[in-house]
Parts: structure tokens; sequence; C-alpha cells
């Protein structure tokens, strides 16, 4: 009797594991069938492309793999078979992890990210053992930037007034953001404070679950002032709810926001620039890439391309393999030395 | 006045023949979204979103922004619908939002009334849905203010409230319920402090990141845990399958559940409007809150039919509800309004302050379609009832292998990682071992669910306030919370020293 109670558990654990293993197959056979392909592929592609998310779906990075899968297959620019897969976790570290490890030679994985991907590999917690030098960057697609914003009637009319406040008494400014500290949203909030000269670390960061939620705590009157991405406060400006102070580009934008300084303007010596692009492995073989950036160029060159970027509310920069890395670079510096300020370098 | 003719012109748009439709289509694949584990609401919308663009190229701008946005609402809350079929057949949750309804749900299947519970919670949330759009037609201008003052300190104290009503969730013993409660808020410090930016308990392993993913532990705690409980206590050969009696609930059945739906349904719909608070929350607060109001409050975690009313109305209110923020402020409540946000901005509509002025046809159209579509809803689950009924006369030995299997595909397919996996064992063979210790489990899913809010948001308080704590009592909303929190425990204590007898929770 005893004895079939036992077998009965060991058997639904036997299930439970081979359905697990199931799942482990599957990506072990992408991988092993991935770096066959490097020799054979006088024609590359030949088999179907994957483009990760590695985010769930719905986020930033998962409509932009989606969107440029679309838009490849719709123009005929791949006539492979292009799908999306969505690798969550640890805010994309998850997915660098077996990436940079096991798809290293993969040609058909690719992989959409933004500026995480330095700003994990180099911080202290959370660390992301991998970067971008773990990666082919392949090209930069889009661009946004960030964005000082207080409330309509708050008393700050201008960036100098607001950084005044804050070097005076850094207790009475309450700065929020939709991401923990040592993640985008704080590095925007901090640049222009760093770089003016007052001590990071001594502002009052408080940090939301997003983007919406601290936009949320902003108008409610929970947060002084927020730092956000600047294309997402366009609707709340026009409704005459928020006032931008700064935006972190390297010239004025457009729209709505064309009456708003950059940072430069404001005579910080700063800008930020939030991008998206796609990178592939590291080493990926020399006919996949030059397929890659032929097709990403002829990509970002298409109607279709600018229509779907308008859709989504992106604005449109290309850089090519070279130039991004070297951008890529110049980021890591940046995003470097805001980190040391902070104390929350690795 | 204006609201009316508005609402009626909305009505014109969304009773247009392919509106109809897509309201139809998007209602269906709700329902399958949320039967379906795995296929949470959100993953379900999010990948809709291209086909419903295929689907309304050939119309204009306006008129496709309209059509698919009820087409994805339509996913939205059908999922609500569906999410409790498996909690109650099967003891699986297929979304977070429907663990509470395991307690009562599965216990009413497992005596043959498995019928009553899915017509109950379909009932509940069609009556739910109806409140929380009336709230939504009458209310959104003044609410979406107030979900704004709703800051740190006034969150901070809802979850305490929260917490101080785990009792609710007591089974035999309170200690063991506080002692889960605190291993639960201990669960819930895994992984990076959304505050500081500190890694706890991760030890550099990137998995941990995130923290631990709510849904793995729902699913091994209960729906493994009773699959473990079943082998080990050898129910497989039994033989004994509980007979469906009648698949609609008895007029007794509708009396009982009459108070906890209304009740329900507006506390849905009211912590629904709170962005972040959201419709897992508003499921344990309506459960606890029935508990605490009924004369038999002994009944609930047997099978009552209140239990499962309560949180299925709850949660489907809620979803009512957030849309009040999405639609009026442009806040997502939820991942899934975030979106449905999305899909809104794809077609040139912003949702926000703006959006019932500059795009009155679209926001209205949703919400004449959202009407639509819980009638639809009720009319499509009703018969769907019977069908699923009969899977709890699977005999055990097949019925067994189905959970496990729907277990690990619907963790798998939402995170995508082995590890989540053997998470889900891990938690299936400490869920086997706490019941069978009378250890109950609801206290530490709801203080998993709670850990993170509450610590955040007294924090976020406190950093704002330089550390004062006085910011607790000073804001009017948070001293009520907090006085109701304090009253709640204190209450049953004091009349008991003076000798009448109430039932606390220890002498049941």
């Amino acid at each position: 009797m005893k004895k079939t109670k036992w077998w009965g558990l060991l058997a639904a654990g036997m299930m439970t594991l081979a359905l697990a293993a199931c799942g482990g197959n599957e990506s072990a056979g992408s991988k092993s069938s991935g770096s066959n392909s490097g020799s054979s592929a006088s024609n590359y592609p030949t088999k179907p492309i994957t483009i990760v998310a590695p985010s769930g779906a719905g986020g930033g990075w998962d409509l932009t793999a989606r969107a440029i899968t679309k838009v490849l297959d719709e123009t005929g620019l791949v006539k492979q078979t292009m799908t999306v897969e969505n690798k969550p976790g640890g805010g994309g570290a998850v997915f660098m992890a077996v990436y940079a490890t096991q798809d290293v030679k993969n040609d058909y994985k690719l992989f959409v990210n933004s500026p995480p991907i330095i700003i994990n590999n180099l911080k202290k917690e959370g660390n992301s053992p991998f970067g971008y030098k773990d990666t082919t960057p392949l090209a930069q697609l889009t661009k946004d930037f960030g964005a000082i914003v207080v409330k309509a009637d708050s008393k700050f009319q201008t960036l100098t007034q607001l950084l005044d406040a804050i070097k005076q008494d850094p207790k009475s400014v309450t700065v929020a953001g939709g991401s923990a500290p040592g993640s985008m949203d704080h590095l925007v909030a901090i640049l222009p404070i760093y770089k003016s000269g007052i001590d990071p670390k001594s502002v009052k960061y408080v940090s939301y679950d997003g983007g919406g939620e601290a936009m949320a705590a902003l108008l409610g009157g929970n947060a002084d002032v927020i730092a956000t991405d600047a294309f997402s406060v366009g609707e709340y400006l026009k409704a005459g709810k928020v006032r931008v102070l700064a935006v972190s580009a390297p010239e004025r934008l457009g729209g709505v926001l064309k009456d708003v300084p950059t940072l430069k303007e404001l005579g910080i010596d700063a800008e930020f620039t939030i991008w998206r692009g796609v990178f592939g492995p590291k080493e990926m073989s020399s006919e996949a890439k030059a397929f890659w950036e032929e097709t990403l160029k002829k990509l970002s060159e298409h109607e279709k391309w600018k229509e779907e970027l308008q859709k989504q509310g992106w604005e449109a920069e290309y850089r090519n393999s070279e130039e991004f890395t070297k951008f890529l670079q110049e980021q890591e510096q940046q995003v470097g030395d805001l980190l040391k300020s902070l104390g929350m370098h690795k | 006045m204006d609201t009316l003719s508005f609402l009626f012109d909305g009505f014109q748009t969304a009773l247009q023949p392919h509106n109809l439709l897509f309201a139809f289509i998007g209602v269906l694949i709700g329902t399958a979204v949320g039967v379906l584990p795995g296929i949470g609401p959100m993953s379900g919308v999010a990948l809709l979103i291209p086909v419903t663009a295929s689907m309304t190229s050939g119309l204009s701008p306006e008129q496709a922004a309209a059509s698919s946005i009820i087409l994805l609402a339509g996913v939205y809350y059908g999922a609500m619908y569906g999410g409790s079929t498996t909690s109650i057949l099967l003891n699986t949750p297929g979304e977070s939002s429907s663990v509470v309804t395991t307690l009562d749900g599965y216990q009413m299947a497992r005596q043959g009334r498995a019928g009553a519970a899915l017509a109950i919670a379909a009932i509940g949330s069609f009556v739910a849905g109806i409140v929380s759009l009336i709230g939504l037609v009458l209310l959104a201008e003044p609410l979406s203010n107030v979900a704004l003052k709703f800051g740190p300190a006034e969150y901070f104290s809802l979850m305490l409230l929260g917490l101080a009503a785990v009792s609710g969730l007591a089974g035999k013993s309170m200690t063991k319920a506080w002692i889960m409660t605190v291993f639960g808020l201990l669960l819930s410090t895994i992984g990076l402090d959304n505050v500081s930016g500190v890694a706890r308990f991760t030890y550099n392993i990137s998995y941990l990141y995130g923290g631990l993913e709510f849904l793995t532990v729902a699913v091994g705690l209960f729906a493994l845990g009773e699959v473990f409980k079943s082998i080990l206590h050898n129910e497989m050969n039994s033989g004994e399958i509980a007979k469906i009696g009648r698949v609609l609930p008895t007029k007794a059945d509708l009396k009982e559940s009459a108070g906890p739906i209304a009740r329900g349904s507006l506390l849905g719909f009211f912590i629904g409007v709170l962005p972040g608070a959201g419709a897992t929350l508003a499921s344990f607060f309506s459960y606890i809150l029935e508990k605490k109001v009924s004369k038999h409050p002994e009944k609930f975690g047997q099978g009552t039919i209140a239990g499962v009313a309560a949180p299925e109305s709850a949660n489907n209110g809620a979803s009512g509800g957030a849309m009040i923020p999405l639609l009026t402020l442009g806040i997502p409540g939820s991942g899934t309004t975030a979106i449905l946000m999305g899909a809104l901005i794809m077609y040139n509509v912003q949702p926000g302050p703006l959006l019932f002025d500059e795009h009155p046809a679209v926001a209205w159209g949703l919400i004449a379609s959202m009407f639509i579509g819980n009638v639809m809803l009720l009319i499509l689950n009703m018969p769907l009832v019977k069908v699923f009924a009969k899977i709890i006369q699977t005999p055990t030995k097949y019925l067994l292998p189905l959970i496990i299997a729907i277990s690990v595909f619907g963790v798998y397919a939402v995170q995508v990682t082995t590890f989540d996996v053997f998470l889900l064992l891990a938690f299936g063979l400490l869920g086997y071992w706490l019941a069978e210790h009378d250890y109950p489990l609801a206290p530490l899913v709801l203080g998993l669910v709670l850990g993170p809010m509450i610590e955040n948001n007294m924090r976020r308080a406190l950093t704002a306030s330089n550390g004062d704590y006085l910011v607790f009592f000073e804001k009017p909303i948070s001293l009520v919370l907090l006085v109701i929190a304090f009253l709640w425990i204190a209450v049953p204590f004091v009349m008991k020293l003076r000798g009448k007898s109430v039932v606390i929770n220890e002498d049941m």
C-alpha cells in the first residue's frame, strides 16, 4: 500500500521533470542548429530567424521587436519567417546570461535592447555580467530623450530655479521616476544635477513602478519633479497639466516640445539619448553581419517603417553597426561617470 | 445630461454590426484566455494587437481605433470571467486575481457544486461589470482626482489594513496564519529592491532579480500541493467522483450571494481605480470583508458560495475601475491596461486628459461596447458552465496528470524559464507539507502580494517626508485607514475581555 503511494508521487514527479526537460530541449535545439549554420550559409538566411525581446509582452522592447519583424516581413526585406520571442527576467540580465554564453555563434537569433544593456552591466547591484561588448551591435533604429517635468502650477518655472532649490536644501525637493535607483529614469534625473555640481547622492529620489505611476505621483502632488521620457509627456503638456523644464536632447525637439529648452541651452553640458537598437551574437559570421547591416539600413529608409514609427510615436535615428558601436562606447563612459558619482558603479 | 447623449452616441458606434462582431470575438477569445492557464490577459491582449491591426485595416483611422480597442478590451474583461474556471475546477489559478477563488470554489467543486460555483462566478462578474461601468460613466472625472490624491502614505495604510485583516484567511489557528503571512512577506523581499536598487537574497542569480513570480508560487502551493496530497493519500483509486448536482445555482444560493456580489462589485471598482493596486488585491479584500460580515464565518474555506461570489465580482469590478485612470489620465493601473494604452497610441489616440474631447467616438464607443460585451459574456458563459462542470467528473487518474501538465505549461508560458518550473515543483512540495500541518496557504500568498507594495510605499512616503512618521497620520485618508486597521484587530479582543461571546478566529 505504502509503496504504491510513493510510486505515484515518483511518477508525477517524473512527468513534471519530463515536461520541464521539453522546455529545455527546445532552446538547446535552436542553439545547436544555429551553430552549424555558420559554415554552410552562403546565402544567409536559410532558416527562420528569431528576434528576442528580453522582457515580457507589451513593453518597449517587445513593441520594437514586433514592429521590426512586421515591417521586414511585409516589405519582403527578409524572406524567411521571423518570430518574436519574449525572455523576461532581471531587466534583460536573464536573457543576456544565456545568450552571451550559449548563442555566441547563432546567426539566427538577434535581440533588441536600449541603454539598460550598458547600465545593468556597469552597476553594482543587480549586475548583469554581460554587456554590449559580448554582442555585435547591428544598428540603432530609434531615439527618445529624457525630460525633467513639473506640475503646471509648480513654483519652479525654470530648471535653474529647480537646481537652485535643490542646491540650497536637497531635502525640500522630491524627485521621482519610474524605476529604481541606478536605472534609466534615475540617471536622467541625476544628470543635470550632477553636471551642475550638486552632490547627486544628496538628492531625494523616490522610485515608482513605471513612468505612469510616476506621472500619477506628480499630478497628485506626491512628487515635485519627475524624470521620464520626452515623447510620453506630450499629451499632458497639451492638456496644460504639466510643464517641461528641459529635455536631454542635443537640439530642440519639434511638436509640442518645441518651446522646451535643451540642457545645453541652459548651460549644462549634458545630453542623454534613450536609444533602441538591434544586436547580434558576439561571433556572428561576417555574412550574417553584412546581411543585417544592409537589411536594417534599408528598413530604416523604408516608407512602411516610417509609417510604423509614426504610429508608435517613436523618432527615427539610424546608426550603422560601426557608428552604433562607437556611440555605445561614449554612452558607456557617460553612464559609468554617473554611476561612479552616485557610488553605484560596480 | 451631456453624458447620456454621449453615451447614446457611443451605443450607436458600438451597435454597428462590425463592432458587435469585434466585441463578440474579443470576449470569446478573452474567455479562452481566462480559462487557459499560461496565457494571461496581458500576453493575450499583447499578442492580438497586430492581428486586430490587420483586421481593421480597411476602416478609417477613427473607426479602426474604436473597433480594435473594443475587441482588445473584450479580451481584457472576458479573461476576468474565464479566470475562475480552473481555480474552481482544478484548484489551479490561471490569473493572480483568481487565487482567492480557489479557497471556496474548489471545495464547492469537490462537493459536487461546481456548476453553482461557476454560474455564480459568471453572474457576479456580470453584475460587477455593469456596476463598474455605471461608475465609470458617472464618476470618472471626480474619481480620477481622488485616485491621484492617493499617495504613498495612503497606499501604505491601505496595505496595512490588508495585513491586519489577514485573520480573515486563517484556518484553525491564528498563530499559524500570522506565521504564513510573515513568511510571505519575507519571500517578497527577494529581488532587486525598487527603492534603493540594492539586490537582496539574489546570490547573483539573475533569475531572482525580479523576485519570485507570484503565479508560480500560487500555482505550486495550491495546484501541485493538492496533487501531491491526492497521490499520497491515495485518493487516486477511491473511485468516488463528486456528482454534479444541478448546474444552476438554487434560489438560496442566489439569495446568499446577492450581498457579497454587491459589496464585491463596489469594493472591486474602487480599488481598481487606484493605479497599482489592482484586481488581485480587490479579490483578497472582498473575500476578507465577506468573511468578516458573514453570519457564518466558519463556513468560509469549506465551500461557501459567498466565498466565490465576492472575489469574482471584485476582480471584474476592478477591471472596470482600472479603465478610469487609463482613459481620463492616461495612467495605466495594471500591466494589461498599459498594453491597452499602447494599442490606443498605435492608432494615434492618446488616452489622457484630452481623450474624451478629442476622440469621443472611441472613448464612448468603448464604454458602450463594454455594456454589450458584458451581456454577451453572461450569455456565453452560462451554457459553458455545463460543459466545464463535466471536467470534474474526469477520473482522478486522468485529472491529476492533467493538472500537473497545465500547471507546468502555464508557468513556463509566462516565465519562459525552466528555473520557474523547478520553483513550481519546490512550492508544490512546500504547499503539500504546509497543508498537511494545517498551515493556511492564502496568508502566504497575500503576504507575497502585499510585501513589495507595503514596503515600497512606506519608504516612498518616508523619503518624501524626510523620515517623519507623522506623515501617515497627517493625511486624512491614511489616518482613517489606519484607524480601521487598528479597530479590526482591537475590537474582537476588547469584546472578549468584556465577557461577550465573540468568535475570535483562535477558537475556531
